[in-house]
């Protein structure tokens, strides 16, 4: 146990003093922190500009006489909140002119409320102004032709605008709630194995490759070098993790006032305490039992370029169990047959079994099954992985094969 | 104290790496092993430090079984190798604490050495920075700071220029008064003649030659006697009895029985003009040669 807090002491000391290690830790603090900031800065030095619609975009409206030109005005200003809207009394071709120059952003020519002509100088992908003004037009011709068969204005307006309130009760899931939590944590997992179990699997190699290795075999026990290392190397990503979510958190509430209409980074932060323990529960054991198999792996690698090749097959399994897991949060099943399958395996339950406690139905027990099957696979790949260790880390030479690896295992 | 190794045998896959070593070292005094690239000393060493164990034998300390919790042993591996880019204090810090000594002793210990061995000036640095031979110094610390009872050194004196070469004669020689047990392996016959008491040499994994060096030397001179001479080809065309010349040109003359000693070397010195004329005793670099190489078994 000395033993062990040593090798973990010195581990995590060495990515204390790691120079890129902090300097990643501090950019990515610093870039919150502007993230963070910017509406309140941006805000700051835009005060008094407030009321001044000099900024909005040029919208003009052609009309014909067949229709209310004061009701059109009233109904797009109040459809196109971001443009100031004129009603142009020029001929088409001018006002074309003044959109191709610029000085116009966009223009509806109208043929009473049934057609028009849009013109804009390039149409974005994003550009829905065509469909919003239909729907205008729509409720500005039902308008007319109440108004003509004789109804009051008030009587056609009560039509237009008939009260119906409804209220969603879920019994299940708030998927678009949960999306976000999901979504972040399995890519927060993703990218923590995939450059902290890159990094385990380097330190291994490079101690065997510049030889420590023949001294630290014979002053430490296998299992505690294997442990100690992996662990402070997860205890080092979460540290960063730590960090980096708990300054976004503070920035965050410091400047709440100025991100009050944004409902997603609002939800990011109001995850629910049941939720953040599974998240917490599948990150560790999940990121353990990578970083146990990339050690492993750095150990049977003589040079530090191998690693790359020889971490190949797992960095398939974990691209594989991202993707498939990725895809079924965007589909929106995630009880699929398939998701079932991959909650219990253990290399990909950590993503799938937490997204289906998020997004989907899973009963306790399976929860309780998945669990189970992922910290004896952590602790079994643990054990296993100190022992390829001490095999691996004297094999100098060619990667050796799999097959040889696991004789040499069952004979030690 | 005394180390024992009884009837080592170890496999790796199909291949027999070691066949049945045996040998004993006794402490205050400095064990030779020897032998050829891939006779089986490293694999030796590693099943006496304990990195895996031998499929069939003993390693006994004092008669009981070698229990590496309670020994602490000291090993200067052939392949050398720290943290480059890590500070020498630190590393060596770390080292002496992974082989059980608490922080305060370490770092006292680490601080004893590095000044015994001329490099306090180091400790702040990182190891990358030393010329290599300074780099040795580094590791030979890492395998004494935590005060070995035994102590294992493999090609220790490898990239030490004379004046170093010395300053690690002279600690050696301290740890074998302090009653270490000490095992050298080198090819540098010179160095393990100068302090090896017994030896062992390893040839595919058997132990070809086993004992105390002096007597090895007495058993192989073979009741031969060596002359040097300007006119050994005269001497050699005339002489009846078996006879080979020597690297060094020295006439090499295997006698019948040892009671013909005196009468053939009067005979010599009478008949032709010697400049040297002796009973031959081998040196270590011939009996590793005649035992070690290929073709030959090692029978006497």
């Amino acid at each position: 146990m000395k033993q062990f807090i040593t090798i973990f002491r010195f581990e995590f000391g060495s990515y204390l003093k790691n120079k890129i290690f902090v300097g990643v830790t501090l950019a990515l603090i610093i870039l919150i922190a502007g993230i963070t900031f910017f509406p309140r800065v941006s805000e700051s030095l835009n005060t008094g500009d407030e009321d001044s619609d000099e900024s909005k975009a040029v919208m003009l409206i052609v009309a014909d006489e067949d229709t209310d030109k004061e009701a059109v005005l009233a109904a797009f200003s109040a459809a196109f909140p971001g443009y100031t809207v004129n009603i142009s009394e020029e001929e088409i071709g001018s006002v074309r002119d003044k959109i191709v120059s610029g000085e116009v952003a966009c223009a509806f020519e109208l043929d009473g409320y049934t057609s028009f002509k849009y013109y804009v100088n390039n149409l974005s992908m994003y550009d829905a102004n065509s469909a919003v003004a239909t729907g205008v037009l729509e409720s500005l011709y039902k308008y007319s032709i109440m108004i003509s068969a004789g109804l009051t204005p008030e009587e056609a307006n009560a039509i237009m605008n008939a009260p119906v309130t409804g209220e969603t009760v879920n019994l299940g899931k708030d998927q678009a709630k949960n999306f976000i939590y999901t979504y972040i944590m399995i890519f927060a997992l993703y990218m923590v194995i995939m450059l902290y179990g890159q990094l385990v699997a380097t330190s291994v190699a490079t101690e065997k490759n510049s030889r420590a290795m023949e001294l630290l075999i014979t002053s430490a026990k296998p299992v505690n070098m294997m442990f100690g290392k992996v662990l402070a190397s997860g205890l080092a990503g979460f540290a960063q993790i730590v960090l980096v979510f708990g300054s976004s958190l503070l920035f965050f509430n410091i400047n709440k006032d100025y991100w009050g209409g944004n409902s997603v980074i609002n939800s990011i932060f109001a995850i629910p305490g049941e939720l953040l323990a599974y998240m917490l529960l599948f990150f560790v054991l999940g990121f353990l039992m990578y970083a146990f198999m990339f050690g492993a792996i750095g150990s049977t690698a003589s040079k530090i370029e191998d690693i790359n090749t020889s971490v190949l097959p797992l960095t398939m399994v974990l691209v594989i169990a991202f993707v498939a897991v990725m895809f079924h949060l965007g589909s929106g099943n995630v009880d699929t047959g398939l998701m079932k399958f991959l909650s219990y395996f253990p290399l990909t339950s950590p993503m799938a079994m937490f997204t289906r406690i998020a997004m989907g139905s899973v009963p306790f027990y399976g929860i309780l099954i998945s669990v189970v099957l992922l910290a004896g696979s952590v602790f079994g790949i643990g054990v296993l992985s100190a022992k390829i260790y001490r095999v691996g880390v004297l094999l100098y030479g060619t990667p050796p094969k799999l097959t040889s690896i696991i004789k040499s295992i069952i004979k030690a | 104290m005394e180390l024992e190794l009884k009837e080592i045998y170890k496999n790796f896959g199909a291949k027999e790496v070691l066949k049945g070593i045996s040998f004993c070292a006794e402490s205050g005094k400095a064990f030779g092993l020897l032998g050829r690239n891939g006779a089986g000393k490293t694999t030796t060493i590693r099943i006496l430090m304990g990195v895996f164990p031998a499929d069939k034998g003993k390693i006994t300390l004092n008669g009981m079984p070698i229990d590496y919790d309670r020994v602490r042993l000291g090993y200067l591996p052939e392949e050398r190798g720290l943290y480059p880019k890590k500070k020498i204090i630190d590393q060596l810090i770390y080292l002496a604490e992974l082989k059980g000594m608490n922080r305060s002793d370490a770092i006292k210990s680490v601080d004893y050495w590095l000044g015994r061995l001329g490099m306090s000036e180091y400790r702040n640095k990182k190891l990358e920075t030393l010329s290599k031979g300074n780099q040795q110094k580094i590791q030979l610390v890492t395998t004494l700071a935590h005060d070995p009872q035994i102590i294992v050194l493999d090609e220790p004196f490898s990239g030490l220029d004379p004046v170093n070469a010395e300053l690690l004669k002279d600690v050696v020689k301290e740890e074998m008064s302090n009653g270490k047990i000490i095992l050298f392996s080198s090819h540098q016959m010179n160095y393990i003649e100068e302090f090896c008491d017994r030896i062992a040499i390893l040839k595919d994994g058997k132990a070809v030659l086993y004992g105390e060096l002096d007597d090895i030397k007495k058993h192989l001179s073979e009741n031969r006697i060596s002359v040097k001479s300007d006119q050994v080809q005269l001497i050699a065309s005339e002489l009846t009895l078996e006879h080979e010349l020597s690297d060094r040109g020295e006439l090499i003359i295997k006698l019948e029985s040892p009671d013909d000693r005196q009468r053939v070397m009067a005979m010599i010195t009478e008949k032709y003009s010697v400049s040297e004329i002796k009973v031959f005793t081998p040196t270590l670099g011939e009996i590793f040669v005649r035992y070690a190489s290929d073709g030959q078994n090692g029978g006497k």
